[in-house]
């Protein structure tokens, strides 16, 4: 594994006992903010279906860049959600990235002290779990490494949102806080392959989305004490298939 | 892949201008992909082949091979967390392994398991480096013990070199970045295919590597992106039963 950086790290020192998804994003900023040496950073939801809604911003500079690409319908952020594809510009005064969006960048040259903006989607395959929006005051771009560091943390991220929404809510007792469940999802287990085919099955055996699905094998393993990747691999193999668990599926509602 | 009929020439330029012909603005980084382990496969005379790139945490993902058991045998050192393809990666230099068997003391704990139901005996690693900097492996199996001649590995690094290529846009390697997001974007689509192909499976019974075939195939007759279609079948916005009835 390469070298973790220092946003990466400020991340994996985040207690799993967090149970509420405001307070989550309000550490994963604190922990962009220290790793990568920005000014300020502000975690938003932001899809097609879902109201936009911040979570957290760190200040009330981050806080005008939210609502700003939400009213105007561009920006640094809004790109992100949409395409996928990390947005990393690094001086809003002059063209570059910022052509994309003019009229929002003239809106924080014109409101705000800010002038280098970075958008890292939060994502696990098409489930979009929010955006992270981090700001300096001077138009320096991230170093190599610390773009490597910034993709690494917002994979982490990404991971421990899908964590706490994919919490059966019954199984957030002392057990988890303790830690004999106490882990976030990891990226060394969340990126196998079968993890993802099995919750492909699992939308299609029970008709719901992919984090509902995977809410579901979660909730499987923790009940019957089994790793979450022995019981992927268990309905790849159609050894298990979530259409006869009512009672198992039960429990996670 | 059908093996199309020519000399070797013929069909190496063929499969360069048929990716090249891929390479527009709006390509599909997976199809691509995948299509290259195809020509790879081919062309080399190998039995399978798979792609496997670095996410950013710089563990290895496996993104695009031939068939399943390409994928598991690639898997297989990714959870020993040993074997050619990783050293191929971490040294950014081909590792050729003309007999698995006599490799056991290299990386006991992949052969050992690969032994177990032996299905591949020889595996060239060829690395996808971008200045200096190795971002993933090609890797060409076969079912017996095999040495490749040398003017099949520049080959197969010539088709490395193409991978490297299609993953970070020509656009990027122009502005002299080596783009992360790239790689990023990659690795999301194979994530959004894996869940599509078991999505696909469950809903018509299929194997993965038929489900991973008829989305492609529809990919490909309804002039769509793979991780386009893929994405369609996760949310629900495209039906399976579209995909796998002809």
């Amino acid at each position: 594994m390469a070298e973790r950086g220092a946003a990466t790290r400020a991340l994996l020192a985040i207690a799993r006992d967090v149970t509420d998804d405001h307070e989550l994003a309000r550490l994963i900023c604190r922990a962009f903010v220290d790793g990568l040496g920005v000014d300020g950073a502000a975690l938003s939801l932001l899809t097609a279906s879902v109201a936009r809604h911040t979570l957290h911003a760190t200040d009330a500079t981050a806080q005008v860049l939210e609502e700003l690409q939400f009213t105007l319908n561009e920006g640094a952020c809004i790109e992100a959600a949409t395409t996928g594809i990390p947005v990393f510009a690094a001086d809003l005064g002059h063209g570059g990235e910022a052509a994309r969006w003019p009229v929002f960048a003239a809106a924080v040259l014109e409101q705000t002290d800010v002038r280098a903006v970075f958008a890292l989607p939060l994502q696990w395959g098409s489930t979009n779990l929010g955006v992270l929006d981090l700001y300096r005051r001077v138009p320096v771009g991230l170093g190599d490494e610390q773009r490597r560091d910034a993709l690494a943390a917002a994979d982490t991220a990404a991971l421990m949102m899908l964590t706490l929404r994919t919490d059966p809510d019954t199984l957030i007792t002392p057990a988890v806080r303790d830690g004999r469940h106490g882990s976030w999802l990891e990226p060394v287990v969340a990126s196998r392959a079968e993890v993802h085919q099995a919750t492909g099955m699992v939308m299609a055996q029970l008709e719901l989305d992919a984090a509902d699905a995977l809410a579901r094998i979660r909730a499987h393993a923790f009940a019957n004490q089994r790793l979450l990747i022995e019981v992927a691999r268990d309905v790849v193999a159609r050894n298990l298939d979530f259409t006869d668990q009512d009672d198992v599926a039960d429990e996670t509602m | 892949m059908n093996q199309p009929s020519g000399s070797r020439e013929q069909l190496l330029a063929r499969a360069f201008v048929s990716l090249a012909d891929t390479l527009v603005d709006d390509y599909d980084v997976i199809e691509l992909l995948t299509r290259l382990v195809d020509y790879s496969v081919g062309l080399l005379a190998a039995d399978a082949g798979g792609i496997m790139l670095a996410d950013p945490h710089g563990l290895l993902q496996v993104v695009a091979t031939s068939n399943e058991n390409a994928r598991l045998i690639e898997l297989m050192q990714l959870q020993n967390d040993q074997g050619p393809c990783l050293d191929c990666f971490h040294g950014g230099a081909p590792v050729n392994v003309a007999d698995l068997v006599e490799a056991a003391d290299q990386w006991p704990r992949f052969v050992a398991a690969a032994m177990h139901r032996p299905v591949f005996r020889a595996v060239h690693a060829l690395p996808l480096r971008l200045r200096g900097q190795a971002i993933g492996a090609l890797n060409l199996w076969h079912h017996q013990p095999n040495s490749m001649p040398a003017q099949d590995l520049a080959i197969g690094q010539a088709l490395a070199d193409v991978a490297t290529i299609a993953i970070m846009q020509e656009r990027a390697i122009r502005r002299g970045e080596v783009l992360n997001e790239q790689l990023q974007a990659a690795l999301t689509s194979r994530v959004i295919i894996e869940q599509a192909k078991g999505l696909l499976a469950q809903h018509a019974r299929l194997s993965m590597d038929q489900a991973f075939e008829s989305m492609r195939r529809y990919a490909r007759s309804h002039n769509q992106r793979l991780a386009d279609v893929a994405r369609g079948l996760t949310e629900r916005a495209l039906h399976p039963d579209a995909i796998v009835t002809p």
